[in-house]
């Protein structure tokens, strides 16, 4: 792998953290208004003594640059993202680092079981061209994109929780409940998890999908498949040596511009089954203007978008020679 | 006829002009059942009135509460006592309307800035550039919450309208419009980059017309149609955008859109009770109209991509 | 990849008939369904190949030249399909086999090289890797006898072996096209076709690839079918040559024949659109009107609607092919069974070209 291509990525990467922060920074201090106006939200009593203290204990008294940015930057880069008033002032890092895991665990399954389905769904809908399958196929999958995360998840909830009693209606584990063993407690999370999962995935499978059948009906008209073919190969060959490595170029770039959206998906899906991740932290701090804690999930979640896109990149670069330098 | 591609004077592909394109979209299967779809909720949100009687409050309802269909409530009720069907009417203006609005601005900045950025070029273009890339890259939806709060908390709650919509929703307008022009942007600006090399601009140059000139009356017209085509999937876009935003609790329960709805429904518990007609309107409404934005938008790209149309 | 066996020794397949010609084709028709309307691509083209010779298919685009490559490979796209006709390989009728029986003969009796090296390539797999390829896969060579035997192949087309492992967006156009050649050898078969080998290629490199066809022909006996709009290729390395249009041959015979007394009015016209630095200067012949639409194809000849000197009876009754003394076979109405084949002379009075 080329170490420009590294660098290049990296250095870009860098860049767009440094700009994160910097646009954090001024949404909350640099924005009209009074800065420790919008930090004391809609506390009652709010006096003038209240105001100059805050100003003071959060250093607004100071010019924004550099001693107000430079202060910002780094007490974040010390891991410091402040306190949260809806935790009763708990440390804004705490309160994310408890609802981290749970995000993960729904989000990242969710890719895995989409991108696998997805891509296999689109690699034979795009071989089988036109077949009943691929008009289906692409039909449910046009359908689905057009519909948002929460919508689905409100429909299976209604259907197999509500309706059919087969999985619980909310929760990442049952409340209170102990249990005999590990395997027990991972029933219960099954059960809880299953729903959510599956909208997410749901949510997903459609884009890879149509991207990927697309990608390969592209690849499967190239000279090189054609070249392929008349070497006299087999059609399993040639799809899986020349085809697919060629197709799944562009639904990796995919997958990593897609993250940013499906921030918005994940958010929702977790509010509908009231699942105890990032979603719902931030929800319930939008509706008490608990800015901290909003401020330290979009600090996270763009860090953590620009990181997957650099794992993209250094994927792709894998994947395809062309673009090492 | 002149043949496909042909050149006029200012460069129009006389066979893409705008009002042959949609008589092209309605043509097709897609482009049909799409423009049919959603000319019906287009009544919808005209006429709203018409359809269902003015909108129904907390004071105003009159039905059971939280009741499945009837023949009195064909769509059941809400929580209140209104009726559903009342309601989806009415927020199909709503939806629609902040939807074009948004569209409408995020089509201005980014095919603006793209035209502008791809035919002056340089350090302009690349800075803008580095900025589209950010916001493509950054959880938009997540800057857009806080966006909308901060900016509402400043500008404080009141009941002025603007175009028939509640200035809480114009905020989500307006930040819906500066977060998602940068897809916009770079499409035009690679059109543009393109079109800045044909011969008829090296023409307008050498007569010595100016940027703003060539721009305005030689770009414009060959990018409209990209832009159109761009436009149609930025509406699916912005309804599914502004349905979200209602969603996490930033709509306003004075003017509700069909996210306000299914928020309602949900903190009311609708799914888990069973109240499937409070949500189930709603939401086929959003992905009717989303999907035929879709169908649209596929039927166009499909008429302007001649690359598309088999091979060989 | 010895050079000096005699072509008589290489394994035949088993079907193989020893006494028939390598490959005789004949009236081969070719359509594609676009719609509701049938495309005569390939409209009743017949002819033959001998061991160890190179055949030259030439003519404007759209005549079907590439249809009828493809059409002896059965690598048609879905919309096509061979509704009449026989391509006897060794005997074997090709055109009647299922797409499995077919597989078995694809590169091992005959490979193509496709033009523009730009995609026909697969350009994340390295060179050496796409060579060996077909060894491992068709004749069941070993992976590391594969990777070896490559090495060989890609030095004879004339690529170092240090360079064998380079990705192909890595090589240049001239080295691409050798290494593509270097694939179709890989499973030694007895007839390589080159599709527009050497367009898009510059005239300097374009010598070179020419030069190594002809080589490699002499040195491994190949048969080589060459199919290409540029007559000059075809007077510099084959041996035949077919002028088709529209769907149709309207000459055939051999190079130094054709090349220098042509019949038919259609390859006058393409000798004469040839500039010719030696001549004396004279405006560029060009040859008004463009190909029929083979949708539609015209009545009687095909060329008539820009034939010169068309008679009534071309444009009612398709000429039929017919052969003189000298090898060359014809389908025009100027030169009926029994005449003697003296070309006819066309209105303009500048010369065709001559080498």
């Amino acid at each position: 792998m080329g170490a420009r291509y590294l660098a290049g990525r990296l250095a870009t990467a860098g860049v767009t953290i440094l700009l994160i922060v910097l646009l954090n920074f001024i949404l909350f201090r640099a924005l009209p208004g009074s800065p420790e106006r919008l930090l004391l939200g809609r506390i009652p009593g709010v006096t003038q003594q209240v105001l100059e203290s805050t100003k003071a204990r959060w250093g607004l008294d100071k010019p924004l640059f550099p001693d107000q940015f430079v202060a910002y930057i780094t007490s974040t880069a010390q891991g410091d993202l402040g306190f949260s008033y809806g935790a009763r002032g708990r440390p804004v890092t705490d309160v994310i680092g408890q609802r981290l895991g749970p995000t993960l665990l729904l989000f990242g399954l969710g890719e895995i079981v989409a991108v696998i389905v997805g891509l296999a769904l689109g690699a034979y809908s795009g071989w089988k061209r036109g077949g009943v399958f691929d008009y289906l196929g692409n039909g449910l999958s046009l359908i689905l994109y057009s519909t948002p995360y929460f919508l689905l998840g409100m429909g299976l909830l209604l259907l197999f929780a509500t309706g059919l009693g087969w999985f619980p209606t909310f929760g990442m584990v049952t409340a209170g409940a102990t249990y005999a063993g590990p395997l027990e407690y991972l029933a219960d999370l099954g059960s809880h998890l299953a729903l959510p999962l599956a909208t997410v995935s749901l949510g997903l499978v459609g884009q890879y999908a149509i991207v990927m059948r697309s990608s390969v009906v592209e690849t499967l008209s190239e000279d090189y498949v054609t070249t392929a073919r008349a070497m006299g190969l087999r059609d399993g060959r040639v799809l899986r040596s020349h085809a697919l490595p060629n197709a799944l170029l562009p639904t990796v770039t995919l997958v990593a511009i897609n993250l940013g959206y499906v921030v918005a998906g994940a958010i929702t899906v977790e509010v509908v089954f009231n699942w105890p991740g990032l979603g719902t932290l931030t929800v319930n701090a939008l509706s008490s203007r608990d800015y901290p804690v909003l401020q330290g999930v979009f600090l996270l979640l763009s860090v953590g978008v620009v990181f997957a896109n650099l794992v993209a990149d250094l994927v792709y670069g894998l994947l395809d020679p062309r673009v090492r330098a | 006829m002149a043949p496909p591609g042909a050149r006029t004077r200012a460069g129009i592909d006389p066979r893409t002009g705008d009002p042959r394109l949609f008589r092209q979209v309605l043509g097709r299967p897609d482009g049909l059942a799409g423009i049919a779809i959603l000319t019906v909720f287009t009544g919808f949100a005209l006429a709203p009135d018409l359809l269902a009687g003015p909108l129904q409050t907390a004071v105003t309802a009159s039905g059971p509460r939280l009741a499945p269909p009837s023949l009195a409530f064909p769509l059941g009720t809400d929580e209140l006592g209104r009726s559903i069907a009342n309601l989806t009417i009415h927020a199909t203006r709503i939806s629609m309307v902040i939807g074009l609005l948004a569209t409408l601005i995020t089509v201005f900045i980014g095919a603006g800035l793209g035209i502008v950025s791809g035919f002056v070029g340089g350090r302009l273009d690349a800075l803008t550039m580095r900025i589209a890339d950010f916001f493509l890259v950054i959880p938009t939806f997540v800057l857009a919450i806080i966006l909308v709060s901060i900016i509402r908390d400043v500008l404080g709650t009141g009941s002025r309208e603007i175009f028939g919509i509640r200035l809480s929703l114009i905020v989500i307008v307006i930040v819906i419009g500066i977060t998602s022009w940068s897809a916009t942007a770079r499409i035009i600006r690679a059109q543009t980059l393109s079109l800045r090399e044909r011969a008829f601009v090296d023409r307008a140059r050498v007569i010595g017309a100016s940027g703003p000139h060539i721009m305005r009356r030689h770009i414009l017209p060959n990018v409209t149609n990209l832009i159109v085509a761009n436009a149609v999937l930025t509406f699916a876009g912005a309804v599914l955008t502004e349905t979200t935003l209602s969603f996490v609790g930033l709509g306003d329960p004075f003017q509700p859109s069909w996210g306000q709805l299914l928020e309602a429904a949900r903190s009311v518990g609708a799914p888990g009770l069973g109240a499937w007609w409070y949500f189930l309107p709603a939401g086929i409404c959003i992905v009717l109209v989303v999907f035929a934005f879709t169908l649209v938008g596929s039927a166009l790209d499909d008429i302007l991509n001649p690359k598309r149309r088999g091979r060989r | 990849m010895s050079g000096s066996e005699p072509v008589a020794t290489r394994a035949l397949p088993r079907l193989a008939e020893r006494s028939a010609p390598l490959l005789e084709v004949e009236g081969l028709r070719t359509h594609f369904q676009l719609g509701h309307e049938t495309v005569h691509a390939v409209d009743g083209v017949s002819f033959r190949l001998e061991r160890g010779e190179a055949l030259g298919i030439a003519g404007e685009s759209g005549c079907g030249k590439t249809t009828t490559a493809l059409s002896l490979i059965g690598l048609l796209p879905p919309n096509a399909r061979i509704v009449e006709g026989s391509i006897k390989l060794y005997g074997i009728d090709l055109a009647t086999r299922s797409e499995t029986a077919l597989r078995r003969y694809r590169w091992r009796e005959i490979a193509i090289v496709f033009q523009g090296a730009m995609n026909a390539l697969n350009p994340v797999r390295r060179i050496l890797d796409q060579v060996a390829e077909p060894m491992v896969q068709r004749l069941g060579t070993g992976e590391r006898e594969a990777h070896e035997k490559a090495g060989d192949l890609l030095e004879l087309v004339g690529i170092p072996r240090a360079r064998a492992r380079a990705y192909p967006h890595q090589l240049s156009g001239g080295m691409r096209q050798r290494a593509m050649i270097a694939m179709a050898l890989a499973c030694d078969p007895a007839i390589v076709i080159g599709d527009e080998p050497t367009t898009a290629l510059d005239v300097m490199i374009q010598a070179q690839i020419l030069e190594l066809l002809q080589r490699l022909q002499k040195q491994l006996g190949l048969s080589l079918i060459l199919i290409t709009h540029d007559l000059s290729v075809i007077a510099e390395t084959c041996d035949r040559v077919m002028i088709m249009y529209a769907g149709l041959v309207a000459e055939e015979g051999a190079v130094a024949e054709v090349f220098t007394r042509p019949r038919h009015p259609y390859t006058q016209r393409l000798l004469a659109a040839i500039p010719n630095i030696h001549a004396e200067r004279r405006t560029l012949e060009t040859i008004p009107g463009s190909p029929p639409d083979l949708r539609y194809p015209p009545p009687g000849c095909r060329f008539a609607p820009r034939c010169p000197v068309a008679m009534d009876i071309c444009r009612i009754e398709v000429p039929s092919e017919v052969r003189f003394a000298d090898g060359v076979r014809v389908a025009c109405h100027h030169y009926p069974a029994g005449s003697d084949g003296t070309p006819v002379t066309l209105p303009t009075d500048a010369p065709y070209g001559t080498r």
